[in-house]
């Protein structure tokens, strides 16, 4: 046995030492626990059923609000990314540019969009003001980069060219860049508003509005029947808004090849 | 301003690394008012020559003095009246003809209502001309990525067009296009040369070197080997410069 060999198989022993270990620690290896388990969540599921459509106008109400927090969010969000995102491209500008701008993008995408809204709650107090803003801080976080990183891949000859008659950085980015990613944009807009409305719909857990109030409070006080109604309204949105933004994607985003030549 | 040459280049270095130079102490001259076809192999600095000239890059050392204007270092694009076409035209796929075309013009253009994408009547009407005049009337509104190999070309010829240029550089211009359309392009910019602006066309091709060059620089390895016309060294001479 080589020692690279030696070390491959060492390497994997521990890992399967860890997961051991790990798995005990949780109590999941245990058939007793585990038998226990998988019975209370029969009975879990049996209470689920059937679902209670006399909730479903008041949720309905909630999830439009989640729609709202999304919608809001993402498009805040939009705005302020775009220009930082001009501001961290290498293409564009120099490193002492770029550099504090990417940190700056790389601390607001670290915080997760509930931790934003737990911020914001504190701020503006109880609703969908708060979620709205917390989805909007995340969205600049990780759009910025998403967008960053589209102005890069622009077609590097293209930039020279447009930089060759002399125009301003303003006039690259309108007469280059943006033509020439404007598909990635908008792609990549509407996936982050699909991306949206499944953590706007867990901000009501901190009290930042929206349908997630009433799965906490449903779980909170046992009522598995409510929370299903919830959860299944919740399904039938995010596939519907998967859908619509699949939809407008193929309508504003023709296909254009690559690159023509002869 | 008055100015003898063209370009005037004189033991340019130029290395993308710090270690391995690409350029090795070019000395060039470029006349005025002539096409000037820049020839060698894969790989000699043809197109890092261009670059250098119109200053995308900036060279580590040597004297660069162009339209008779010295320039030191990474000059800022003062040089607008230099236009610079890249080898795959760099033409922007999702905007029209028209629009590519006055792209040409943003130098000149007012900073903010050009971000409107505003021109002046003139300007677009200059533009509409440039197309006219290479045969592209009905093509304003296409959009680049619709427009045929020989016609994207001719588009880029415009855009540079509308930089007024004295001088223009352009990238293994005709290499992509079949003969025939290389060679109907080539009459096209032949005819710009004639109006008194000089040309600077790199090519791999000693065909269209030796058929549209009023001059003929060979480079090699970073340097430039002959300077001269193309029928002084000939086909036969100029193979031998190239091996
Ligand atoms: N961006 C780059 N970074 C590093 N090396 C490069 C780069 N561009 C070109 N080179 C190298 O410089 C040399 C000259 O290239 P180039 O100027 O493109 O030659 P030509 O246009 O005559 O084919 C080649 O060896 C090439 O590999
Ligand atoms: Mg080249």
């Amino acid at each position: 046995m080589t020692k690279r060999q030696l070390v491959t198989r060492l390497v994997y022993l521990l890992v399967a030492g860890a997961a051991v270990v790990s798995l005990a620690g949780m109590g999941l290896l245990d058939p007793v626990e585990i038998a226990r388990a998988v019975a209370r969540l029969g009975s879990f599921v049996g209470d689920l059923f059937p679902p209670n459509p006399t909730v479903l106008p008041t949720l309905a109400r909630a999830m439009g609000e989640t729609v709202q927090i999304a919608f809001v969010g993402t498009l805040l969000g939009f705005l302020f990314s775009f220009p930082l995102a001009f501001l961290a491209a290498q293409n564009l500008f120099g490193i002492t540019v770029t550099g504090p701008v990417r940190f700056l993008l790389g601390i607001v995408r670290t915080i997760p969009s509930l931790l934003w809204a737990v911020v914001f709650v504190v701020a503006f107090g109880l609703g969908p003001a708060a979620g709205a803003l917390g989805v909007a801080f995340y969205t600049v976080g990780y759009l910025g980069k998403l967008y960053y990183e589209a102005f890069e891949g622009v077609d590097p000859e293209v930039v020279e060219a447009v930089k060759s008659v002399g125009g301003t950085r303003l006039q690259l980015l309108v007469y280059a860049v943006l033509p020439e990613s404007a598909n990635a944009l908008v792609s990549q807009f509407l996936f982050m508003f699909e991306y949206n409305i499944r953590s706007s719909t867990i901000m009501g857990f901190v009290g930042a509005g929206g349908i997630g109030f009433y799965m906490l409070g449903y779980l909170q006080l046992l009522q598995y029947r409510n929370l299903l109604t919830a959860l299944l309204l919740t399904l039938a949105v995010v596939m519907a808004v998967d859908y619509a933004s699949g939809k407008l994607r193929a309508l504003v985003l023709p296909a254009v090849p690559r690159r023509t030549r002869s | 301003m008055e100015y003898r040459w063209a370009l005037e280049v004189q033991d340019l270095w130029f290395s993308y690394n710090g270690t391995a130079d690409v350029l090795r102490g070019v000395n060039l001259r470029v006349e005025k008012g002539l096409l000037t076809m820049l020839l060698g192999r894969s790989g000699s600095g043809k197109t890092t020559l261009l670059k250098v000239v119109k200053g995308l890059l900036k060279p580590q050392k040597g004297a660069l003095t162009v339209l008779g204007v010295p320039f030191a270092g990474e000059r800022k694009s003062a040089s607008r009246e230099v236009a610079y076409i890249p080898q795959n035209l760099g033409l922007v796929r999702n905007l029209t003809a028209l629009e590519n075309t006055l792209t040409g013009a943003l130098g000149r253009s007012g900073p903010f209502l050009s971000l409107l994408k505003v021109f002046s009547k003139e300007t677009v009407e200059e533009a509409r001309e440039c197309l006219a005049l290479l045969g592209l009337e009905g093509k304003h509104q296409e959009k680049a990525y619709n427009l045929s190999g020989g016609e994207r070309q001719r588009v880029a010829i415009a855009r540079a067009l509308m930089q007024r240029p004295r001088l223009i550089l352009a990238d293994e211009f005709v290499s992509q296009l079949d003969p025939v359309m290389g060679f109907e392009i080539m009459e096209m910019v032949r005819e710009i040369a004639r109006k008194g602006v000089s040309l600077l066309i790199t090519t791999h091709e000693m065909g269209i070197a030796a058929r549209y060059g009023d001059r003929a620089v060979v480079m090699k390895e970073g340097m430039v080997v002959y300077e001269g016309t193309p029928y002084e060294v000939g086909e036969e001479g100029m193979l031998e410069l190239l091996r």
